[in-house]
Order: structure tokens, then C-alpha cells, then sequence
């Protein structure tokens, strides 16, 4: 098997309401990976795509729509989807293709434009249900969040001002990212009362805890170790890939604890040698649609005991000057949440923070090793990478 | 058992419905330039990438080829000419057309890519490839593909 290295990242500015096509978006973020790779288009082997449902953009066949934008024309290109865990998906699919030995180089694209769809993206959510047993009572994906967001603080007795804890750090630390949605932070003196006072949208789920509607597109570009040595003195390295889903029936799991997370980071730890996670591990991006997805992406990363983020997180660990960073890019809730690119913005800023390219949201300590983690497909599916230096 | 189902299909109930969405697609960068271009002057526009040598229409921001970003705008000749061509006898919900509608490829020398449209003001065995065409605009324009009405052999 291949060593295989990031070589370069790349995204759009994350929008409300992007004028761009879909095409548009993820030509520019694949040419800034290719520029920051110091690679061209000449350059790229194969390209391998990400974007979630068809319904958002409104086109069938998206990936095929999007393929010369992302830079697949006469090209050896594939489209995977696990719906939201795709943009973590998207770099272990380009792994693949490297790792066997058939290609020296991979463009990894994710490419969303939710703000097609009408009248609200979660109309299309509404068909992800049983057309029989849920979809009648008008389900969308935050009621799903909800009821589970309700078992885990029940189960470990979290109170919601700690969940609101989340909101206020990711999207200050959001304040910092070049990319961030317009107005997706209210502004640089949020506070944890702020949160709570926003509108309750499904209890016990408040408007400042949700991520918004998101078009953007982010690239990464990844070689063989042949490639990589030519082209640059400090690769970062996949050092470990994982993924698991869980029961589609979200009936038949226990809410409070996301196992298939669990297993697709085992998997990822196995991999990279890492038999303790809380001490190998230097900055992580746990997958934040919702602000309490982050303390449970983290529990379920074994980044933490079970229960034991929320104190973590109370105590600062989980701050950029703090022991375990997280979601130092301002996540989901701070930079934004184009389903697929959201995920793949997560593994551009693990490589950024591992370079110290950063900026300002470089994490006080050093690291050597990161992790970047998403969620989706019908909330039953976790996506791991780890990248190190 | 399988028989025994088929016969059986009229008394399975089935539950409608829809994926209640619809969509808003924007045009694009380059796309918002080209149907302006054709609803305010009437004219095709396309994109020339230097480097690779090629032009392409549909327009695009970016070369596919070279992944440029292309800033250098043409506008087509006015005529083009039929790559290929079909004839429709029937529309989108198979009812038959009272008279088949000619549909062809229309390209311009030198460019990438071209147009598909309706042809007019032609007899159907005029039609062939190679026939040189241009065309025939709407009087009231508000940027869409529907401004052109369609292509009719070109009239010297």
C-alpha cells in the first residue's frame, strides 16, 4: 500500500446565497488546492468528487454535472456519498485511489448548493424518512437532532447552557476564518445567554445552536509519496481512515451514543499506530451541525469518556489555547455547512493547523497529529481521517 | 407466488406523493454574462482560453482543459452551422406532434461545444449536416434559451 500525502487545500467562501453555479464553486476551490499543491490540472491523475443529495442542486447525475468544474473532464473520476459524512468520505475515496498504487495524484472535490432548493432544504430532508411510518408526520432532520440532543443531556445530565457553550465557541473562533458565512456569528461578544435567548426552533434546540443553509466547495489534492517528496518539505501524511454505519432505522440505536463513530475511529487508530487517542491526537475537527453533535463526535472519538466532554468543554480544554483543540476553524457553526464541503472544509483545516498555516486560528500547542471527523447519511454514519506530520 | 402478485396489483394500495422541493438556479458568472449579452444585444458570447487556443459555449469562467480562469470574451459570428440533427413525432408525455419538429446541433468554426435547438423555416429534407443556419431572435427578450426561438438556413 501507498504512503499517500495532502499536497494542497483549497475552498470558496462559504454563502448564503452563492451567484455561482455548482460548477463555478468547485472550479474554485480545486484550482486553490492545485495552486497551494504547486501541481496543475496536467498534473492531476484522477479526481475524486463529493456532494450530497441531487435535490439540493436540483440536478440529477450531479456528480457527472459538476465533473469539469472539478476538473474531471477526460479524467478517471468518481462520485461517493454518505449524505453529511461525505466530506471526510471524500479524502478516504482519494485515498484509495493512491494507496492501491493506480494513481500518483487525486483532486479531491465536495462541492453543495443547498440554496436552490425551495422552498427550505429540509423539505428534501423530509424524503430521507419511511414514506410510511415517519414521513406523514412532516419529519425533517431537526427533529431527529432534537430527540437525540434530548436523550444524550438526559443520560449524562448536561444542562443547556453547556451546550450553548459550544455555540459561542465555534462561532467566535469562526470570526477568524477568511471563509466564514456572512452574519453566521452575531457578533465578536456572543455570549452563552445569547444563545439560549435565540428561538427555540425544535426543543430543546435553539436557532444559535443549528448550523445554517450553506452553498460552498472545498478541494484537497493528494499524492503517492513519490509525488509529494518532489514537491514539497513538509507533507502531511494520511496516517489513518475509517468509517462504520450503524442501523438506517434510527429506532434501533440508542441515541445518546454514536458507535458507529466509535468504530470508524478505532478503525482510523488502528491504522495510524495510535493506541491512545487523547494523548496522540493533537487538534481535532469533530463533525458540528448542532452544537451538542460536537461533544458527542468527541465521546465517540474516545476523545473523551462518555459523558465527560461537556466538563472538558467547561473547563476550556476544547479551546484553541487549550489541551485538545476543537473545531479551531469555527466548524459548522461557525464558518458554515455545505452538507458535503463542510466536512472536507474540516480536513483543510487539520492540514492548514498541521502546516501552521493557520493564521489566526493556529492552536496554541504544537501539534504533530490531527483529526478530522464527519456525520450523516441517515444520521447512522461516522467518517474519520488522521493526518499527521 | 411471483404470478400471484402480478395478478393481484390493482387491489395493492399505494400512498402518493412528492419530494416537495423545487428549485431557483442561478445562472452563474458566466452564464448571467451570456444571457444578458443575448437578451440586450442580441448577440452569442463565448469564453477563449489563450493558452489552450480554445473557445468554448456555452461560455465558462474556467478553461476545463487548463483549469485558467478565462477572461477574454468573443462574440460568434452570426452564423452557424447543423452538426446533427433529429426529427421529435412525439413531445415529453408521448402524445404525436401534428408535425415533427426539427431539433439540431449547431456549431461555429473554431469553438468548443455549441447549441442545441429547434430549427425553422425549413422543409424537413432541406435539413442536413453541414447547413449553414442563424438565429432567429424573439422580439421581447428576457435572457433565457427561449430568446432564441430557433435556427433557419441562413439567408445570404
Amino acid at each position: 500500500m501507498e504512503r499517500v500525502a495532502v499536497l494542497g487545500a483549497g475552498m470558496t467562501r462559504f454563502m448564503r446565497r452563492a451567484q455561482e453555479t455548482g460548477k463555478e464553486l468547485a472550479w474554485e476551490a480545486a484550482r486553490m488546492a492545485l495552486d497551494e499543491a504547486g501541481l496543475t490540472l496536467k498534473d492531476v491523475e484522477c479526481v475524486a468528487l463529493v456532494s450530497a443529495p441531487d435535490a439540493f442542486d436540483g440536478v440529477h447525475m450531479k456528480g457527472e454535472y459538476l465533473a469539469d468544474g472539478a476538473g474531471a473532464t477526460r479524467k478517471p473520476f468518481m462520485r461517493s456519498f454518505v449524505g453529511g459524512g461525505s466530506g471526510v468520505f471524500a479524502i478516504i475515496h482519494g485515498w484509495y485511489h493512491v494507496a492501491s498504487g493506480h494513481f500518483d495524484t487525486c483532486l479531491v472535490v465536495a462541492e453543495e448548493k443547498m440554496s436552490s432548493t425551495m422552498p427550505h432544504p429540509q423539505a428534501a430532508f423530509n424524503t430521507i424518512y419511511d414514506q410510511f411510518t415517519e414521513r406523514p408526520l412532516g419529519v425533517n432532520l431537526l427533529w431527529i437532532f432534537a430527540l437525540e440532543m434530548n436523550r444524550y443531556m438526559q443520560v449524562h445530565k448536561i444542562p443547556l447552557e453547556t451546550i450553548a457553550q459550544v455555540s459561542v465557541k465555534n462561532k467566535l473562533n469562526g470570526l477568524d476564518h477568511p471563509c466564514h458565512q456572512e452574519g453566521i456569528t452575531p457578533g465578536p461578544d456572543l455570549t452563552v445567554k445569547d444563545v439560549l435567548d435565540s428561538e427555540i426552533m425544535v426543543w430543546p434546540v435553539h436557532r444559535l445552536m443549528v448550523s445554517p443553509v450553506t452553498d460552498g466547495a472545498a478541494a484537497l489534492v493528494l499524492a503517492s509519496e513519490r509525488v509529494a517528496k518532489r514537491m514539497t518539505d513538509k507533507p502531511v501524511w494520511i496516517e489513518g481512515v475509517g468509517w462504520h454505519l450503524d442501523s438506517s432505522y434510527w429506532t434501533n440505536r440508542d441515541l445518546y451514543y454514536p458507535k458507529y463513530v466509535e468504530y470508524a475511529a478505532r478503525m482510523a487508530y488502528r491504522m495510524a499506530g495510535i493506541t491512545d487517542p487523547r494523548k496522540e491526537i493533537h487538534v481535532v475537527e469533530p463533525y458540528d451541525p448542532f452544537a451538542y453533535k460536537e461533544l458527542h463526535h468527541l465521546e465517540g472519538l474516545l476523545l473523551a469518556d462518555k459523558g465527560e466532554a461537556p466538563r472538558l468543554l467547561e473547563k476550556g480544554v476544547f479551546n484553541r489555547d487549550g489541551e485538545l483543540p476543537s473545531c479551531p476553524s469555527g466548524g459548522l457553526l461557525g464558518v458554515g455547512n455545505p452538507i458535503a464541503a463542510a466536512g472536507t472544509m474540516k480536513v483543510a483545516e487539520i492540514f492548514w493547523q498541521l502546516r501552521g498555516e493557520a493564521g489566526a486560528r493556529q492552536v496554541a500547542r504544537p501539534v504533530k497529529r490531527g483529526l478530522a471527523q464527519a456525520w450523516g447519511d441517515l444520521m447512522q454514519v461516522g467518517t474519520v481521517v488522521v493526518l499527521g506530520r | 407466488m411471483l404470478v400471484g402478485k402480478i395478478d393481484r396489483v390493482g387491489r395493492i394500495r399505494t400512498l402518493h406523493g412528492d419530494m416537495g422541493v423545487w428549485h431557483k438556479y442561478t445562472f452563474g458568472l458566466a452564464g448571467e454574462r451570456f444571457f444578458r449579452a443575448l437578451a440586450e444585444k442580441g448577440v452569442l458570447l463565448a469564453t477563449r482560453c489563450e493558452t489552450c487556443r480554445k473557445t468554448y459555449l456555452p461560455p465558462k469562467i474556467y478553461c476545463p482543459t487548463c483549469f485558467a480562469e478565462l477572461t477574454v470574451w468573443v462574440e460568434l459570428p452570426p452564423r452557424g452551422y447543423v452538426e446533427t440533427y433529429t426529427f421529435l413525432y412525439e413531445d415529453l408525455e408521448e402524445n404525436r406532434l401534428t408535425e415533427p419538429v426539427a431539433v439540431a446541433f449547431v456549431t461555429f468554426p473554431g469553438v468548443e461545444g455549441g447549441i442545441i435547438h429547434r430549427l425553422g423555416e425549413v422543409r424537413p429534407e432541406e435539413v442536413c449536416s453541414g447547413l449553414e443556419v442563424e438565429a432567429v431572435l424573439a422580439a421581447e427578450r428576457s435572457g433565457g434559451l427561449q430568446d432564441i426561438l430557433y435556427f433557419r438556413p441562413s439567408r445570404e
